[in-house]
């Protein structure tokens, strides 16, 4: 038992797979919600995974630099960012509209 | 030997953690605890940073992901009441819809990675202080260097507080004077109701301001 899990350790392939499943899902959750805090619920997890890749390629490609871990960093300031912006939008739209369902954000429609 | 059992013990676990988090998040009626189960997404996310070796990027994952932008999230459940109201389930044509394209686009990406082949190089040099080659390189004006960008971000997050505070901010009424909101001695205080406000503007103008 303690030999296979030994010489079972994650290779990069482990890595990225689940890196493709975290955001996978943040794409299921982007197409389901109707509330648009929970879409950006979603965007956050489908960042998360993509800051994770640069970070695995960063580990196992070039490890002598650290690019990737850099744009990770990158990735983490602009998801502040967009946290910050989305979630004043939201507030000035429940303020006007009483709702954030993005179902019924179709004013621009006719 | 040992050390690597335990390795792969904790990758599995931190990911089998992380997958099922990151699947309440995406299937749970209540957006609070969606929040709460994305914090978990991302405290796992930091330790399978930490795994990798990347420890500052970990506490860096906590200190903003988890400390702030989590928070912010709360916030923004909370300031639009969102967390009073059940979501509705979604309608099951878009449940199906959801997880086609999702489905679907996890096998297309796995299936192009498993037929790639990467320049892996396992055995290289670890940069001896992480957090002090990492703070070089954001530094560096140099072809390689991530100065431009390090400035380019710092002004986009002044110019998201700035743009925050613009949109999120309450509008006065057009036809009230701006006010601080009592918060200057003298001013009228905007609770009082209006025409009261009115008369006492009108005396102060009229025979208080002597």
């Amino acid at each position: 038992m303690m030999e296979f899990l030994a010489t079972h350790t994650p290779g990069v392939m482990h890595w990225l797979v689940l890196s493709a499943v975290l955001f996978s899902i943040g794409l299921y959750g982007l197409l389901t919600r109707r509330n648009a805090v929970g879409i950006l619920l979603s965007v956050e997890l489908m960042l998360n995974s993509a800051a994770f890749n640069f970070v695995v390629f960063n580990k196992f490609v070039v490890p002598a630099t650290v690019d990737g871990e850099l744009m990770a960093i990158f990735v983490i300031a602009v998801a502040a960012a967009e946290v910050v912006v989305g979630m004043a939008i939201f507030v000035a739209l429940f303020r006007y509209r009483n709702t954030i369902d993005v179902n019924r954000m179709n004013l621009m429609k006719n | 030997m040992i050390g690597d059992a335990v390795y792969t013990i904790m990758f599995y676990a931190l990911s089998v953690a992380a997958v099922l988090l990151a699947l309440l998040v995406v299937n749970t009626r209540r957006l609070l605890r969606a929040a709460i189960w994305l914090m978990g997404v991302l405290v796992a996310s930091a330790g399978l940073y930490a795994m990798l070796g990347y420890e500052f990027l970990g506490g860096v994952q906590i200190l903003v992901y988890v400390g702030g932008i989590v928070v912010l999230i709360v916030f923004a459940i909370m300031l639009t009441s969102s967390a009073d109201l059940l979501e509705d389930n979604p309608a099951p044509m878009r449940k199906i819809v959801g997880a086609i394209a999702s489905i679907g686009f996890l096998a297309v990406t796995v299936a192009a990675l498993l037929g790639s082949q990467f320049p892996l190089l396992r055995g290289g040099i670890q940069p001896g202080n992480d957090a002090a080659a990492l703070g070089l390189k954001l530094l560096d004006y140099g072809p390689r260097g991530y100065v431009l960008p390090f400035e380019i971000i710092s002004l986009l997050l002044l110019a998201a507080v700035i743009g925050g505070i613009v949109i999120a901010r309450k509008v006065p009424p057009t036809d009230q004077p701006f006010t601080t909101g009592g918060d200057l001695p003298g001013e009228a205080d905007v609770s009082r109701p209006r025409q009261q406000l009115r008369d006492e503007e009108l005396t102060d103008i009229t025979g208080g301001g002597q």
